[in-house]
């Protein structure tokens, strides 16, 4: 019975930090555009979902600290929800550029330092979010 | 000097056992010692270095061991400071404290460009019996002096640089161009330059966990030096290093590196080998302000 208690408890917890700590109310810097040209750019692993499980293991090492672990942004941080449709409607490009400049007003840094092809494969993992089943797990 | 080695080692170990049991960390860095490039620390986030230059002497001095502790915080995403603390051990001599150094770094374009630079201001309140050789400028300094000497030599120091850097198609190149006043004594201002250039030795990521794969390696190649100084510039009685250096990503927040670095002048120390080891806390900044409530 007592375990029964502790397991609800630690379910409602859980799921009270869990919601606490998304930001479905992320409003999106105006000012943070990609240039046209950087906005046209095609992922050239498009064609490579398979790609998408090393995406999720380098969004995990680089960008869970404001993002969290599902990509739903962290309140506290102010960070974008990756879910959400102003951010899923932006192309590949947009993604790529915006990984790759940061906002540094707004507290985002550059990632330039990953190398070009593991910043597209975290853009093909982003786009996972927006469809239900999740890509390859890391083992 | 026996305790100094022990009580490295046991920090060192230490500290692997931790980064090998898995703890997160982040973000692939340079894998430089003396060359900057043109990223920050992570806003927030603490970055925790046990490093040591060891220099293999010529035949009429001594070999030493010069280990310090780096910490670098990021203020801003466009501003980080770090505090250095080193000590240097000379054999059959002694083991004596060296100094503290305090160093911001300033990046004043928001945006990547083609070439990205970077403003660097340092402090040091150090004495000549310093030999960490994070850069080096003017010309070779004495190592046949004892240290008991050396320490009464304070060296209270003004270092600026500017740091140029670029990454393209998976490679690193960084130029940074470093001039240095020491305000306790005239030796005017003095001159130094680092290159590097590096690149991971894969460029996809794989989807397991794995910790020897080869997108964990950066490997690469600097090359530094002094310049002399206002006082008489160019190569003449100046050290300089040719400097393969190679970086490991242990964990996500723990990383090795080394670099033996091979003198290539007269006045150069024959062989410096570099080694560090870096651990990384995330949202360091808000965990301390939390403790106040904040």
């Amino acid at each position: 019975m007592m375990t029964r208690w502790m397991a609800m408890v630690a379910v409602v917890v859980v799921t009270a930090a869990a919601c606490l700590s998304e930001n479905p109310g992320y409003q999106q810097d105006p000012s943070w555009q990609a240039p046209a040209e950087a906005a046209k750019r095609p992922n050239p692993l498009a064609k490579k979902p398979q790609l998408a499980g090393g995406g999720r293991k380098l969004f995990l090492r680089n960008c869970v600290e404001c993002h969290g672990e599902d990509g739903r942004g962290l309140e506290r941080k102010h960070s974008a929800d990756l879910h959400l449709p102003v951010v899923q409607s932006q192309s590949d490009g947009t993604l790529f550029w915006k990984i790759t400049n940061g906002n540094q007003g707004r507290g985002m840094p550059s990632f330039s330092q990953i190398p070009d092809l593991q910043r597209w494969q975290i853009v093909l993992y982003l786009r996972t979010f927006s469809s239900a089943e999740p890509p390859g797990q890391v083992h | 000097m026996q305790t100094v080695l022990r009580q490295a080692v046991l920090v060192v170990c230490l500290l692997g056992g931790i980064s090998l049991a898995g703890i997160p960390l982040a973000g692939q860095e340079a894998p430089y010692f003396v060359t900057y490039d043109h990223h920050l620390e992570e806003p927030g986030n603490l970055e925790i270095s046990v490093a040591n230059t060891g220099g293999l002497a010529r035949a009429d001095q001594r070999t030493y061991f010069a280990p310090y502790l780096e910490f670098e915080y990021g203020t801003k995403a466009w501003w980080t400071s770090e505090v250095y603390l080193e000590w240097q051990s000379t054999l059959g001599d002694s083991t004596i404290f060296t100094g503290w150094r305090l160093e911001n770094r300033f990046r004043p374009l928001k945006r990547e460009h083609r070439i990205n630079p970077v403003l660097y201001l340092e402090y040091e309140n150090i004495n000549e019996a310093s030999r960490i050789q994070k850069e080096i400028v003017g010309n070779a300094s004495e190592i046949g002096v004892r240290n008991s000497e050396l320490q009464q030599t304070a060296a209270h120091e003004l270092e600026g640089k500017l740091i140029l850097s670029s990454n393209t198609h998976s490679w690193n190149i960084s130029e940074n161009f470093m001039v240095e006043k020491n305000l306790s004594q005239d030796e005017g201002f003095e001159f130094g330059y680092a290159v590097g250039i590096s690149r991971p030795l894969a460029t996809l990521a794989s989807a397991s966990n794995c910790r020897f794969c080869r997108e964990n390696f950066v490997a690469g190649v600097e090359v530094y030096g002094g310049l002399g100084s206002t006082l008489g510039f160019g190569l003449h009685n100046t050290a300089h290093y040719v400097a393969p250096v190679i970086s490991w990503q242990v964990s996500d927040n723990t990383a090795l590196h080394f670099s033996p670095s091979i003198g290539v002048t007269h006045d150069s120390d024959p062989l410096l080998i570099r080694f560090s080891y870096t651990y990384e806390l995330r949202d360091f900044g808000k965990k301390v302000a939390g403790l106040f409530g904040r």
